[in-house]
């Protein structure tokens, strides 16, 4: 009897620890994930699937547009680009090169924006231009200015962001090239610090198709904003998240001083591309009466219009080979999205995606 | 019979000395480096929302266990907790070894060197040598009124 009284005690003893780490942990991914106070809009079928085009290799990313083309930069072989014909599904393998031989390189990044293409590396650093079909790349930027994420606007302009050397925090700013030598623009003021200026404004570049309207989405608060390409006429918008301010633990990582992030950071908007009056943005943040299942089987795009300053509505980009969408643009009236190494493309349905011209006007820029 | 008596006095003290110097060590090494300790803890993909209070619990927690293993009114509870404690742990790291991307590790000094599956059998025979230590002490208990 008494044994038997005993072993029960440490049955209970085991069950109850075992069942405090699993609440623990169920909780915990509760706090993480859900978040209950805020509620999409799901209208039926604003993006239908045309097709998936199989890449051969995840290591693709968005490096521009054309007309009917876009084009592909590779993160693991640098110098190359693949052009995939949107209409016809035709791809053509392309090999960039600098014209002068001798080049030393870090991280490349790849833009195309016709007529021409931009190798840009923001650690060297260094900008080349070339033409495209020509493919072989000059020097543009050869003065010492760095940066940590760059997008050009039009032939001589680049947006950038970089760290300010007084204040070593974030600031977004333009490359441009009149005559001569290279002149920057930076705006401290835009990037808006919330813990250390560097990690919490943490995002992406974006801007409208014809470079006119440039974005910038945090990754780790519920806001983004938009301006016009030369800085100016700043509009500030939240998203329909709750996260006001960014949720990062910043730690300076054992005894050595390296900064690093103490806890894994909280995603608000992971990828985002924009179309005329509309901001589309990527979140896996559940809102209400959202299943979790779905978050297993599909990217959460939401829609917003930075014209009228509203959240309009969201659609599901459902995954592939249970891979979710790495980043994605809008071409016209195509989404393309890179999900593991396929490239899938959606039709935007004119439905939900038409433009009042009205309204685009008022923040049109003259 | 002897043997068997013997082994109700040595086992409980062996095994309460073995899990003292393993929480004695686990806990110093914890704050030998509490910020990289939290650090690891945080950025564990199970605990994240918990990290900060229980980077304290934790190695706290393990000095009151290990000082009340040592002593012999408080053994029996001791060794309770320290088999709850033991149940947790492992508990924790198959949960990271089965529902989580990337692995984190923040045990303590040559603890970190332990695989994982190593780090789950380790922790499984203080598991099972606790269970012994009880079972022992239980039934020496039971017989103390008689004694008395």
């Amino acid at each position: 009897m008494m044994v038997n009284n005993v072993y029960i005690k440490q049955l209970g003893t085991i069950s109850l620890s075992i069942g405090l780490v699993v609440i623990l942990f169920l909780t915990s991914e509760e706090q993480v994930h859900r978040n209950n106070a805020f509620t999409r809009r799901y209208p039926p079928h604003p993006v239908i699937k045309q097709y998936e085009l199989d890449l051969g290799y995840n290591s693709y990313y968005i490096a521009g547009l054309g007309k009917d083309m876009l084009y592909l930069g590779n993160r693991t072989s640098p110098w190359h680009l693949l052009q995939v014909n949107l209409k016809t599904k035709d791809t053509s393998h392309i090999e960039l090169a600098p014209r002068s031989r001798k080049l030393d390189y870090r991280g490349i990044k790849v833009e195309v924006l016709p007529p021409y293409f931009f190798i840009m590396d923001g650690t060297m650093p260094f900008i080349l231009r070339g033409k495209i079909g020509e493919w072989l790349a000059d020097p543009w930027m050869t003065e010492h200015v760095y940066f940590n994420k760059a997008m050009p606007l039009d032939s001589n302009t680049i947006y950038i962001r970089t760290t300010h050397a007084i204040t070593h925090r974030s600031a977004l700013g333009l490359i441009y090239k009149k005559q001569g030598p290279i002149e920057v623009q930076l705006d401290t003021t835009l990037l808006q610090m919330q813990i250390d200026g560097v990690f919490d404004v943490d995002g992406l570049l974006a801007k409208d198709a014809s470079g006119a309207i440039l974005g910038y989405v945090y990754y780790y608060r519920n806001q983004f904003f938009t301006m016009d390409n030369s800085l100016g006429s700043l509009f500030r918008q939240h998203t329909i998240d709750t996260v006001q301010r960014a949720q990062l633990t910043i730690a300076s990582k054992g005894k050595s001083n390296r900064t690093t992030l103490a806890a894994p950071p909280l995603y608000i908007n992971l990828a985002a591309a924009m179309s005329k009056q509309f901001m589309l943005v990527l979140s896996h943040r559940l809102g209400k009466n959202e299943s979790r299942e779905l978050l297993g089987q599909a990217s959460i795009i939401d829609v917003y219009d930075h014209n009228k300053n509203t959240y309009e509505f969201s659609f599901y980009l459902y995954d592939i080979h249970k891979h979710k969408v790495r980043e994605f643009t809008v071409s016209q009236n195509l989404i393309i999205a890179l999900i593991d190494d396929q490239l899938s493309v959606y039709q935007m349905s004119n439905r939900y995606f038409n433009t009042t011209p009205s309204l685009e006007m008022k923040r049109q820029i003259p | 019979m002897k043997g068997s008596k013997n082994i109700k006095i040595w086992l409980p003290y062996t095994v309460s000395i073995l899990c003292s110097i393993l929480f004695i060590y686990a806990a110093t090494s914890k704050l030998w480096d509490f910020q990289q300790f939290k650090v690891q803890l945080g950025q564990s993909p199970i605990l994240t929302a918990y990290a900060n209070w229980i980077a304290w619990v934790v190695p706290v927690s393990e000095y009151i266990i290990a000082f009340l293993l040592l002593l012999d009114r408080y053994r029996l509870i001791a060794l309770y907790v320290t088999l709850g404690l033991m149940t947790m742990f492992t508990t924790y790291i198959i949960l990271v070894l089965n529902f989580s991307d990337y692995i984190p590790c923040s045990c303590g000094g040559v603890l970190e060197n332990l695989g994982w599956t190593e780090h789950v059998i380790f922790n499984t025979l203080f598991i099972i040598i606790s269970i012994m230590a009880i079972v022992q002490l239980e039934s020496k208990t039971m017989y103390k009124p008689l004694q008395s």
